[in-house]
């Protein structure tokens, strides 16, 4: 049997798992007229950036392509793109154009002052979100989503159940002809041997070893033990001692299909199957970088506790960690907690996750979601001058 | 009792999934079985060895080599950042290595 769920289907032929107009800022100094903006119109989605002025080269062409991406993913219906001026502005509207999505675009320098612009914006937002709420969910099949795989305070916990929960939806996600994606490079020291033999070729391994081996030389040109930092002081405290240790737990994530395409940062996944995307570890920018690439949903684990979620891609939150489960179940969407307490099987827990993962592409609102407690940073891969 | 999980029968370290305190009996679940004494207060999540570890030996979690001792471990001790380094990673390691090389 094929597994549907409800979804809205965008002009390039994607399906979106939720109908936002996206306000999409292209520049630190207009994120205030963007979240006004928001603040005044319903069904509207606040993406804030950090820098862009000052960016060049290719850390600039990263920047643009990923803020671009997170406005083509189609959990977006439209986007109002927010820009100080037109050259900026320009290079990230384009860019969201091609996928046939309403794109409309303010240029704060243009109108009379601040108040004039969010004038300009809530009136240019409410257009788009009148028009974007005649769209209507129908079913898909699984075939259709893309899902990002992540983890953040982790400990000992994630690797031993949480993960390998959210690996089980992945092989059933890619069993189902759709696509996973898998980031997080520094996570994979260690545990890189184990994941490269699944590349289907040669070509896809060596890009996947090459990451890797680029990322740990830059680390270790900064001539300090990565420990502190990864694994960081909160997941020692949760019990993970190394990196390697950290790393096989990690990648519990992505289950057990093979690796078909190695992505950049932002860069979409084209064909179905497991994905690999270069990124940095940490939660936010990650995800940042998984929505960009068209996620639009990412399974989140979580051992000592880390609430955030992605702004366009719905993040559900799951723990292993009795403790946290308990403590901290205001933020926690799916528990599963039972592999570890009462011996439930791996097969078991994620096949119940799966099923809510498809009650949240059908429009069940996740807790990082209802609460608010969503971030977006763009990955910074060079200085600003 | 204490529980602990082992994952893998080449493993030299189990994963304590409640609390524990020195003197505890630790059921170990999962390949090879058994139970050990815990010697030390040992918090929910952290490791303790189930074989002998020597100082510079292997440590093995999930069949696999997560990190090197930096000190001997006796079955029952606490194996975390006080007596486990990483293998990769090392800048630390790296820069002195550098240093050396440019030295000699």
């Amino acid at each position: 049997m094929t597994e549907t769920f409800l979804g809205y289907e965008r002009p390039d032929g994607q399906m979106g798992i939720r109908n936002w107009v996206g306000v999409l800022s292209v520049m630190d100094n207009v994120n205030p007229i963007a979240a006004a903006i928001c603040q005044n119109v319903a069904g509207t989605l606040l993406i804030k950036t950090l820098f862009v002025r000052g960016q060049y080269g290719r850390d600039l062409e990263i920047t643009y392509n990923t803020l671009a991406g997170m406005g083509r993913n189609p959990n977006l219906a439209s986007i109002l793109v927010v820009g100080l001026e037109e050259t900026s502005t320009s290079q990230v509207a384009d860019r969201i154009r091609n996928c046939g999505k309403p794109v409309d675009v303010l240029l704060v320098q243009n109108e009379a002052g601040s108040i004039a612009a969010m004038a300009e914006g809530i009136r240019k937002a409410a257009a788009l979100a009148v028009a974007a709420s005649s769209e209507r969910r129908k079913p898909v099949p699984v075939s259709a989503l893309c899902i990002g795989v992540e983890c953040g305070g982790s400990d000992t916990t994630s690797g031993l159940a949480a993960n390998p929960c959210i690996g089980r939806v992945s092989d059933r996600i890619v069993e189902g002809g759709g696509k996973v994606v898998i980031s997080e490079t520094s996570e994979f020291l260690g545990a890189e041997h184990l994941f490269a033999e699944r590349a289907i070729d040669e070509t896809v391994r060596k890009a996947f070893l090459d990451r890797v081996d680029r990322m740990e030389k830059e680390a270790l040109m900064r001539g300090v033990d990565i420990r502190g930092t990864n694994p960081v002081a909160d997941n020692i405290r949760g019990g993970l001692t190394t990196i390697e240790e950290k790393s096989l737990g990690a990648t519990a994530k992505a289950g057990t299909t093979p690796l078909v395409g190695v992505l950049d940062y932002g860069e979409a996944a084209v064909i179905p199957g497991m994905h690999f995307m270069a990124t940095p570890a940490p939660a936010v920018e990650s995800m940042t970088g998984l929505a960009a690439g068209g996620c639009q949903l990412i399974l989140f684990s979580t051992g000592v506790g880390n609430m955030i979620g992605n702004m366009v891609s719905p993040t559900i939150k799951i723990t292993a960690n009795a403790n946290t489960a308990r403590r901290q179940a205001d933020n926690i969407d799916v528990e599963v907690t039972s592999v570890l307490e009462s011996d439930r099987t791996i097969e078991e827990a994620g096949d119940e996750l799966f099923r809510f993962v498809l009650d949240v592409a059908s429009g069940t609102l996740t807790r990082s979601e209802v609460l608010d407690m969503r971030e977006t940073a763009v990955s910074r891969f060079e200085p600003t001058i | 009792m204490v529980r602990a999980l082992v994952m893998d029968r080449e493993d030299n370290v189990a994963t304590l999934i409640d609390a524990g305190k020195a003197g505890d009996r630790c059921h170990l679940k999962g390949p090879g079985g058994g139970e050990v004494i815990l010697r030390a207060d040992i918090p929910y999540g952290h490791k303790i060895a189930i074989k002998p570890i020597a100082e510079g030996g292997t440590v093995m979690k999930h069949g696999q080599d997560i990190g090197v001792t930096n000190a001997s471990i006796g079955v029952g001790e606490h194996a975390h950042v006080h007596n486990v380094e990483s293998r990769r990673g090392r800048g630390d390691k790296h820069k002195l290595q550098s240093a050396q090389a440019r030295k000699s």
